[in-house]
């Protein structure tokens, strides 16, 4: 099974009813000339690039127009066709109903995971105010991905979200799983670290290449990492992302299928890992 | 007189090439206008309209040919990351395929009939899937 752990469906047209609002949405999260699309295009491209389950992540950011892709909104995606996608929950952890919002969208939305964005929301992931969020995830048996690294958003932070911010909360809860987003890029050597290290901590390849997936995953997984570090040490906690609608699922996946990694390790990359992370070997499949 | 109308279609490969000739006959069949051109516009910059014979073995050829002349992999100068969308500019090969075959033809119509040889189809190429592609047919005559 492939799993893309790492899709916004912001111009997906089930949620693109109101221009105004998908103007917003642009707006806030960074996608200028971009445009809605019908479902029926979303699964030729899973069709095409050989994709079973995308993972679905909205957005709040309550100093920025709110929730520009709301809970709802995912739920209502997932409803459409709930054996391709999963949705995760998004809340701006600032809000004080954050709480409240998020056992509604795990108890009655049944979203199954939820994003955090540290960067754009502008916290510090690692700040105990925020651990009650954490241990809701854990009550619910949800993994949480954090962005983690650079973003293309506006208003966004590197401070926020250092690889180092998040080690913190993998001590202190072991049984949450975590995937930090985008291997923290430009600290993709960190973020290795800690995945290494933490056996909750994953990290997903929607990294923000620079040339072709080809060349960065090359750079990434065979430069600056040994040719034998992912095989031999990490080879279970990374996540294949594309960061959809900024890179496109095929051409991230074909950026690591291109990669000397084993058949074992690249299903692992594709699919097999994303299973734990979701929590999927318990719940099943759907 | 002048008649137009807007088409889409929904590519399922990243390079395919999808017959559209019945859907021009099909608007000139049902036009007003009874003699003058019909013009095959596409409305993109990472795909192309032909007329080509409508053969797999030739289809397999453009599609061969094509990438021998502009490889997957290449330094392309557009593989950047481009603020103005937000997103990779990962398509440099469909916009020089796009180069290579245009985005339009043009047909003529007599007595209400498109005017093409028995070998020519029109095809709207696909080099960027997957994707939803526009293109319009306009015709111009009496």
């Amino acid at each position: 099974m492939v799993i893309d752990v790492h899709v916004h469906p912001a111009f997906y047209e089930p949620v693109c009813g109101d221009p105004k609002r998908v103007s917003l949405r642009k707006g806030v999260m960074g996608y200028d000339l971009m445009s809605p699309f019908p479902l029926e295009l979303v699964e030729k491209q899973m069709a095409f690039a050989g994709v079973d389950k995308l993972v679905l992540l909205g957005e709040d950011c309550a100093a920025e127009g709110g929730d520009v892709l709301s809970n709802e909104e995912i739920s209502r995606i997932v409803a459409l066709d709930p054996t391709r996608f999963i949705g995760f929950a998004t809340v701006d952890p600032n809000r004080p109903d954050a709480l409240e919002i998020l056992r509604y969208a795990f108890g009655t939305l049944k979203l199954r995971g939820l994003k955090l964005h540290p960067a754009k929301q502008q916290f510090y992931p690692n700040d105990p105010k925020f651990f009650p969020i954490y241990e809701l995830c854990l009550s619910y048996n949800v993994p949480i991905t954090f962005h983690c690294g650079m973003s293309w958003q506006p208003n966004t932070l590197l401070k926020y979200s250092h690889p180092e911010v998040f080690e913190e909360i993998a001590v202190r809860y072991p049984q949450l799983r975590i995937n930090l987003a985008h291997f923290g890029f430009p600290w993709v050597l960190e973020t290795a670290a800690i995945i290494l290290k933490y056996p909750n901590v994953y990290a997903d390849t929607a990294c923000c290449y620079m040339d072709c997936p080809e060349q960065f995953f090359e750079q990434l997984f065979f430069k600056l990492m040994g040719p034998l570090w992912v095989e031999h040490n990490i080879a279970d906690k990374i996540l294949f992302g594309s960061n959809n609608p900024r890179f496109r699922p095929a051409r991230i996946k074909r950026g690591l299928e291109y990669q000397p990694f084993s058949e074992e390790t690249l299903a692992k990359i594709l699919g097999e890992n994303a299973v734990r992370f979701l929590g999927l070997e318990v719940n099943g499949n759907g | 007189m002048v008649e137009f109308t807007k088409v889409k279609k929904c590519s399922t490969k990243e390079f395919e090439l999808i017959k559209i000739t019945d859907d021009v006959r099909q608007f000139a069949a049902q036009s007003k206008i009874k003699n003058g051109v019909v013009y095959v516009i596409l409305s993109h910059t990472t795909a192309g309209i032909m007329v080509n014979e409508s053969l797999p073995c030739l289809e397999k050829d453009i599609e061969t040919t094509l990438e021998e002349l502009v490889p997957l992999h290449k330094d392309y100068a557009h593989s950047h990351f481009l603020p103005s969308y937000g997103a990779i500019g990962g398509n440099a090969p469909g916009h020089l395929k796009s180069m290579l075959v245009g985005n339009h033809c043009v047909i003529p119509l007599i007595d209400g009939k498109l005017v093409m040889g028995m070998a020519q189809d029109v095809y709207l190429a696909e080099f960027d899937g997957v994707q939803q592609r526009t293109f319009f047919i306009e015709i111009i005559g009496e």
